[in-house]
């Protein structure tokens, strides 16, 4: 039997997905080098004692990596560091603020975009550095409307990959805000040079375990998915930087499978989510890294989707973190850095969900959908740059 | 002969290497002649001291923070503000120091040590000493 060319789109689209996420180790073991000088030079030692204050600003996954890297950033760097969608950012940042003010000077304004056209966070970027924040646009485009708007620019351009929901651009942007962080940290010598380079060195040394974890994860999350059926809705779970972690997996489902999905924290999900009526069909995805500050209460909430019914997988770093047939274990590393391994299942689950609902990504552009062609929908609204 | 010795500074300071240049004499079997020492960094020098009051030490290491502070407004910004200061500290001080060996002992005094200093601790560094002369 011929294929129909929806089943050749699906499955093209599947291939392209796994591409992008074989490749991460590839493009961690070019990419830190790369990011890593520009990193240096992006903000001078004064600017950097002058600090008081960090937003890290994006929409979508640069939220998302935002998110990760926030956690990071106040241990490197000892600041109040605070991760912020862009809307928070351009609208209810600088209300009742006088512009130019000496004080706005100490406040750090990262906003991450990838394609720099986000409209709300170029709307953002434009209003801080109109406060007097120190802008610094991290993004893979520099003539972009965001890098153009911003007073200094983190260039974390990449290779070009196949069209799949962004991954390696997520993972750049991980790259480029830890890079910045632990500068930041080395300059305020928060640790020593040496620190800092074993810090780069983790970095860097994450290309294999993440190919590793690519190669090793296929099969165990094609299993989860078969043995989960059909599902609507899922709960992605994790704290910390996993909340981040879980976030992304959320964002993937939904973009390339039409899941609805959504993340919680995991002390959240206790509050919330765990009253959901018709547990067995609602499959849930915890990110938990074994010696993670959030890790006993990750352990109970192991042991609380058990007692619901969730269909549930563990994504973890530890075998003896939760029942085997529940779990898929990754390399250990650092759990700031979790979140660049944690990319790798997540993005499989996605990729694997979509294939199997037959769905395209981005629902194609079309019906309904059509208005996020050439990602209008976020590129085209309006700007106001007056508060 | 040149002899290497690692040493790991565990913060801003001196270390005392005298022990060092005296295993170095002692394998050379030089009686007469030169002992040089030598720090391949940059942001570390070697110093005689008087090793009797480890306050002395403070004050050392005090005054020369006085003369050269770490200042965040160094032109050289590439690695961290204390190694900026500590390039121009290494430089003021020297990288290297030369003793005469007589009846094979080094020509210092009673109350002279020789001293790593390091400017931009905790590092992992070493310690060359090349000796010369007549066994």
């Amino acid at each position: 039997m011929q294929p129909t060319p929806d089943d050749t789109i699906v499955t093209q689209a599947l291939n392209d997905f796994l591409i992008q996420i074989r490749s991460l180790g590839t493009l961690v073991r070019d990419e830190v080098p790369r990011i890593e000088p520009r990193s240096r030079s992006v903000l001078a030692t004064p600017e950097i004692y002058g600090l008081r204050q960090i937003v890290l600003a994006g929409s979508g996954d640069s939220y998302i990596a935002a998110a990760c890297a926030a956690p990071a950033w106040r241990a490197w760097t000892g600041l109040p560091v605070q991760a912020m969608v862009s809307m928070e950012a351009s609208r209810y940042l600088d209300l009742g603020q006088a512009p130019r003010s000496a004080r706005a000077r100490g406040l750090l304004v990262v906003s991450v975009s990838s394609s720099g056209e986000g409209a709300r966070l170029v709307e953002a970027t434009h209003r801080l550095r109109a406060l007097g924040a120190i802008t610094v646009a991290t993004t893979a485009n520099a003539g972009s409307r965001l890098g153009l708007s911003a007073e200094k620019v983190l260039d974390i351009a990449i290779p070009p990959s196949t069209p799949a929901p962004g991954v390696r651009s997520y993972a750049a942007s991980l790259l480029g805000l830890y890079l910045l962080g632990i500068r930041l940290g080395e300059v305020l010598m928060r640790y020593t040079m040496d620190e800092a380079n074993r810090l780069r060195g983790q970095l860097g040394e994450l290309a294999d375990p993440l190919s590793r974890a690519a190669l090793e994860s296929e099969q165990p999350v094609q299993v989860h998915l078969e043995r989960w059926g059909s599902f609507d809705t899922a709960d992605v779970l994790g704290s910390g930087p996993a909340l981040g972690s879980a976030a992304f997996a959320a964002a993937k489902l939904v973009e390339a499978a039409g899941v609805h999905a959504s993340a919680q924290d995991a002390e959240e999900f206790h509050h919330l989510n765990y009253f959901v009526d018709r547990p067995q069909a609602v499959p849930a995805v915890l990110f938990a890294s074994a010696r993670a500050a959030g890790a006993t209460r990750s352990r109970e909430l192991v042991a609380t989707l058990q007692e619901l019914g969730r269909p549930h997988l563990v994504v973890s770093d530890d075998a003896r973190f939760a029942p085997a047939a529940q779990q898929l274990v990754l390399p250990q590393v650092h759990e700031f850095f979790a979140p660049l391994l944690h990319a790798v299942p997540a993005a499989l689950l996605a990729a694997y969900a979509a294939a199997r609902r037959d769905a395209v990504h981005y629902r194609g552009h079309r019906g309904p959908w059509r208005g996020a062609q050439g990602a209008g929908l976020v590129r085209n609204s309006v700007i106001e740059l007056d508060p | 002969m040149l002899k290497t010795y690692p040493l790991e500074t565990d913060r801003n300071g001196l270390f005392d290497i005298t022990e060092m240049a005296d295993r170095a004499l002692a394998d050379s079997g030089v009686r007469s002649g030169i002992l040089l020492v030598s720090v391949p960094h940059s942001t570390a020098a070697v110093t005689v001291v008087s090793p009797w009051d480890p306050r002395g030490f403070e004050d050392v290491h005090d005054e020369i923070c006085r003369l050269i502070p770490t200042r965040v407004d160094f032109k050289h910004q590439h690695d961290t503000p204390q190694d900026a200061a500590g390039h121009i500290k290494a430089a003021v001080v020297g990288h290297s120091r030369s003793f005469y060996i007589e009846d094979g002992k080094i020509g210092i005094g009673h109350s002279q040590k020789i001293y790593f200093w390091e400017f931009d601790g905790p590092r992992r560094r070493s310690v060359q000493i090349k000796v010369l002369g007549i066994v």
